[in-house]
């Protein structure tokens, strides 16, 4: 029996029928068309399919669509405004925090998550935000550091200095 | 095929367990049921109780002064609820300690019993302050004591009628303390190899009383230690006891070789575990008793 999922991702409205066990990060990338969303291990390890469900962090290889209904998704595609990467994103080139790339879209998810409670991060609440975040390349120094600048930085418009 | 059903009520959850039980497979935050190999194997209805409000509720009961806890509440929730930090600090330690925030944000504390893992990091904690699993079913509903109720790895008292709806905390008297410790791959993000739980009521002069000890992930269930907790009952913590409990800490564990670890390493990470958390308590406190005097001009 198929079901009828509305879900509003990356703020535009999104309908699908899908099987009741299609898991989220299977729409989002094979019938939304957002391949941002990787998957790693798929079963909640390696958080390279985080994505925000009405702005919590979740692993979306654990989510079935079915139980997304009628949720906010964001995911790394919403990042972006009109074709400029944001500030985080911009950072994590900045300060090399990418390599082979895989695991980005899901760090960058749960900064973005760590970023939105709190404005002025310790690097050991840094660190702690992305634990569940597994990265082979980068050692995660300069992850963190690309998230302590975007912090620093958004903090320092914030209060207009 | 299985179908799908989302409830928002319990009194409907309930209809439906006692007309299809056998058949029903429950989702509450499915972190524990999409890993499997089958996810769904023998089941006809997947029921989606994740938005029961009634399910979700974190309170006290002004009845008996438990602090009760929706077992549909999330790890995250229940974590972060000022009531469960004032009253069950144990669980809330416990709690932040489960898999990542991307599974803390969906797995529930209800579906952390269900599941009946020994390594469930929330079940030591809820042992230790004395709660009570709660289950419903058309008609009915019965309490008892958490440990009570695990039957081995995976299995439960829970009829195919019953959903577990909460989870009861009695108020604990006089000031408390507790640590929750576990030992794992990595600290973020892992399946406890082995964990210790730990509570009691501190008092003015350093003295424990009503100790509980409970192990993790060391036993085809969650267990008590009667004997560590024994030898620090009415006792002040000091190193030649906390040999004694640790010991008897390794002694009831009964430990099985696994992916994740061996029955011989387990053995001993569960008494170390102890010593370290009791080591640090005992300083912790002392300090308390202590306080620090003024530096001289």
């Amino acid at each position: 029996m198929k079901v009828d999922v509305q879900l509003t991702i990356n703020g535009q409205p999104a309908q699908f029928r899908v099987e009741p066990t299609e898991r989220l990060v299977d729409t989002l990338r094979e019938r939304a068309g957002l391949t941002g969303t990787k998957e790693g291990c798929g079963v909640g390890e390696c958080g390279a399919c985080s994505v925000l469900l009405d702005g919590k962090l979740v692993s979306s290889c654990l989510v079935l669509t079915v139980a997304a209904h009628g949720c906010r998704v964001d995911t790394v595609e919403g990042l972006a405004r009109d074709g400029r990467l944001n500030d985080l994103q911009r950072a994590f080139i900045e300060e090399g925090a990418v390599q082979c790339g895989y695991c980005t879209p899901g760090m960058l998810m749960a900064a973005e998550y760590l970023l939105g409670r709190y404005a002025r991060p310790t690097t050991e609440q840094i660190r702690q935000a992305i634990s569940g975040n597994l990265c082979r390349c980068t050692g995660y120094r300069k992850i963190v550091s690309a998230i302590r600048k975007t912090a620093r930085q958004r903090a320092a418009r914030r209060t207009g200095r | 095929m299985i179908d799908y059903l989302r409830l928002s009520q319990l009194d409907d959850v309930l209809e439906m367990l006692w007309a299809e039980g056998p058949g029903i497979l429950m989702l509450a935050g499915g972190t524990d049921i999409l890993v499997r190999p089958q996810p769904f194997a023998g089941a006809r209805i997947l029921l989606d109780i994740s938005r029961v409000e009634q399910l979700r509720d974190i309170a006290v009961d002004p009845a008996d002064d438990c602090l009760v806890i929706g077992a549909a509440a999330t790890h995250e929730e229940v974590a972060w609820h000022p009531q469960v930090s004032r009253r069950a600090q144990l669980l809330a330690q416990a709690c932040r300690l489960v898999g990542s925030a991307q599974i803390r944000n969906l797995g529930t504390l209800g579906g952390n019993l269900g599941n009946a893992s020994p390594a469930a990091d929330s079940v030591p904690a809820l042992a230790c302050l004395d709660a009570e699993v709660v289950l419903s079913g058309r008609n009915k509903q019965r309490r008892l004591p958490v440990l009570e109720f695990f039957t081995g790895p995976g299995s439960s008292v829970r009829q195919p009628d019953e959903v577990i709806s909460s989870l009861r905390l009695p108020r604990q008297r006089g000031r408390q303390v507790s640590f929750f410790l576990k030992a794992g791959q990595r600290r973020g993000m892992c399946c406890s190899k082995a964990s210790v739980a730990f509570r009691a009521r501190s008092h003015s002069d350093g003295r424990l009383s009503g100790v509980r000890v409970a192990l993790g992930a060391v036993a085809p269930t969650v267990v008590r230690v009667p004997e560590a907790e024994q030898v620090l009952e009415g006792r002040r913590i000091e190193p030649r006891l906390i040999d004694e409990a640790a010991a008897a800490c390794s002694r009831a564990a009964r430990p099985i070789d696994d992916i994740r670890s061996t029955a011989e390493y387990r053995k001993a990470v569960v008494g170390a575990l102890l010593t370290d958390g009791l080591f640090r308590l005992g300083d912790k406190m002392k300090q308390r008793r202590r306080p620090r005097r003024r530096r001289p001009r």
